[in-house]
């Protein structure tokens, strides 16, 4: 009863160490994550490597996957970009394997130590230390467990448990076992890990260990398209990547152990070169061959993983609607550029947000869905947008490129308030089983202001003058409405709440249009072409500066 | 959709009857925008027969009255039902238009 108390102690251990330390290595490392991601897109080679740095960083492939998913979607780069990034990830998994297999007893007692006193000492108080003393006592806490499993079984028979074991168990049934572990821990270095705390403990050879990891691998593989069968697009596609990685892996390695054995060499008397005779090591290294091997020709062909994974999970409205048209990173160079761009990504997202309101006129209301994936990908975009601003106005401009950008980042404060309070609107008319005659009227009145907006943005000063009028104060009217609609019986009482809910939205909605028609009337304008000038002025000054020096 | 043209002095008078919906708002358009090119006095919809609008054929009405605005000549609304006079008036329309 004690070996299986310690060796279920070991496991609770493990799993509760593995899952602190990996969202305390996500939260120290992310941001420099996404940093080292953004230069992943020069060569197949690059994001391979600055994948499995990131993989080493996170130790966690699903969270590189997940970074990756949020970069597409911001449009920092490509699903082709993002597909070697991702099969990296995998590689770097590996780190945790490697330090798995050390024997590791005195360091994991002077790890817990360390931990303890520094939490004693309240260092915890300071965020970055917070994480990385996190991130220890996870990683104590993960290596303790292993220890646990490794010296449980201490006081039976090893070789008659491990006699047993191995008769018992198949390669076929190793590979089974493999598949199911990492089925349910939704990884493939955990029960790796558990591997190579079996062989420490002698209950395992690298004979059957060979086929768990194998099954392992394949096995996280498809746990990953499982725990992601609510995702779509996208999201989807870098899921169907991961698989890809382990597939080509598993196939690779098994065929290459195939081969060498009918050859008449022995595979695992390599394999246990390789791991410099001690068995935890070559586990080890088989755990990196796999991913290596499947990495290595998912990131070359990424142009056929792109393909596979396109035609098995096409793009969303939202991955669509997600994804910036104008600005770009290298832009920042020129701010009198980039502005420009941030402008035209503005007015992009003002011609989309009709598409944010139903159409109840006719047959056709349109796709609930199609505009849910609109308004998130236009969220989205805005926020991509406003961190571009912010990036730019970081990185120093001329006074007169400040202003434009401050007024840019309150017009697109302004629309994305508009973009939610337009879904919220649409969410209140949508909840109607029947939508009543003031529902239809509010609902078709706004879109009629919104697609005039739609119109008017870049056009002419007399054009968002028409708009400012018709979005004029209308609080005496739908006050009145809202007064006649508290006095009548109309409907259920929850319809009434709705409607004079949406009244609210509507009045709201019209308030922001004839906000931004204002942003966009003259002060901009002006701005810009005084920008333009002083763009110019300080170019020429930069060309005289070279000039002279 | 039913539209009758007729001239009052110098202005244009047109009765529209019907559905101001997505399928008639094209042909409307047209039928407004064709008076606003080849007249130059003003124009007088009456929607005494109308029963039905929708941000189409709000947007028709905008898009007349904005050529009109930048030829200054005037546009006006008579005659509207009073369900058509609230979408009107909750849109914001009616500033824009003179109404009779």
């Amino acid at each position: 009863m004690t070996v299986l108390a310690e060796i279920l102690a070991g496991l609770g251990l493990l799993f509760v160490g593995l899952r602190i330390m990996a969202t305390h290595l996500q939260q120290a490392t992310g941001r420099k994550v996404r940093r080292l991601l953004r230069g992943a897109t020069r060569s197949p080679l690059a994001g391979l490597a600055c994948g499995t740095l990131a993989g080493l960083a996170m130790q966690s492939s699903n969270a590189v996957a997940v970074v990756c998913g949020n970069l597409v979607r911001g449009g920092v780069f490509a699903t082709r970009d993002a597909i070697p990034v991702v099969a990296g990830g995998n590689v770097g998994t590996a780190g945790l394997v490697f330090i798995a297999a050390i024997d590791f007893r005195l360091v994991v007692l002077y790890l817990v130590a360390a931990v303890g006193f520094t939490f004693h000492l309240r260092l915890d108080r300071r965020s970055a230390w917070r994480e990385w003393m996190g991130v220890g006592l996870g990683l104590a806490l993960a290596l303790l467990g292993l220890d646990f499993i490794k010296h449980g079984p201490a006081d039976i028979d090893v070789e008659a448990l491990a006699g047993t074991l191995s008769a018992g168990i198949t390669p076929l049934l190793a590979f089974g076992l493999g598949f199911l572990a990492s089925a349910v821990t939704q990884s493939s270095s955990t029960p790796t890990i558990l591997v190579v705390a079996l062989i420490q403990a002698r209950l395992l050879g690298l004979h059957d260990a060979f086929f768990l990891v194998l099954g392992a691998n394949l096995g996280s593989g498809f746990a990953v398209l499982i725990s992601s069968s609510g995702l779509a697009g996208t999201g989807r596609q870098l899921c169907y990547v991961h698989v890809l990685v382990k597939v080509a892996g598993c196939l690779l390695v098994g065929a290459a152990f195939a081969v060498l054995g009918a050859a008449g060499a022995d595979p695992f008397a390599l394999l246990a070169g390789a791991g410099g005779g001690t068995p935890t090591a070559s586990v080890s290294v088989l755990f990196l061959l796999l991913q290596v091997a499947g990495a290595l020709p998912v990131a070359l062909l990424r142009g056929t993983a792109e393909a596979i994974a396109m035609r098995l999970s096409p793009p969303t409205v939202e991955d669509d609607a997600a994804r910036p048209r104008f600005i770009d990173a290298q832009a920042r160079q020129d701010p009198a550029t980039a502005l420009d761009l941030a402008e035209r990504e503005t007015l992009r997202l003002l011609h989309q947000l009709p598409l944010l309101l139903p159409d109840l006129d006719g047959a056709e209301a349109g796709d609930a869905q199609v505009r849910l994936g609109t308004w998130r990908g236009g969220a989205s975009v805005a926020l991509a947008v406003d961190h571009f601003l912010a990036d730019l106005i970081a990185h120093g401009m001329p006074r007169e490129s400040l202003r434009i950008a401050l007024h840019h980042q309150s017009l697109l404060e302004t629309v994305r308030t508009l973009q939610d309070t337009l879904h919220d609107f649409t969410e209140v008319i949508e909840g109607f089983e029947d939508v009543p005659p003031l529902g239809f009227n509010l609902s078709e009145a706004l879109r009629a202001i919104v697609l005039s907006l739609a119109d008017a943005a870049g056009a002419e000063a007399a054009d968002l003058d028409i708009i400012i009028t018709l979005a004029g104060d209308r609080s005496e009217l739908l006050n009145r409405i809202r007064r006649q609609l508290a006095a009548s019986a109309l409907g259920s009482d929850v319809d009434t709440r709705q409607l004079l809910f949406a009244t609210s939205l509507f009045e709201r909605a019209v308030w922001l249009v004839r906000r931004i028609a204002v942003a966009l009337r003259t002060p901009d304008n002006e701005a810009k072409r005084e920008a333009s000038v002083a763009a110019d002025t300080d170019l020429k000054r930069v060309e005289a500066d070279a000039h002279r020096a | 959709m039913h539209i009758e043209r007729e001239q009052v002095g110098s202005d244009v008078l047109l009765k529209v009857a019907g559905r101001l919906d997505t399928p008639n708002a094209k042909p409307f358009e047209a039928s407004l925008m064709e008076v606003v090119s080849t007249t130059d006095g003003g124009i007088v919809v009456n929607l005494a027969g109308v029963d039905y609008v929708s941000s189409s054929g709000l947007r028709a009405l905008l898009v007349a009255g904005k050529a009109m605005r930048g030829a200054k000549r005037k546009l006006a609304l008579a005659s509207l039902q009073p369900q058509i006079r609230e979408v009107f008036d909750i849109s914001g329309f009616s500033t824009l238009f003179e109404i009779s």
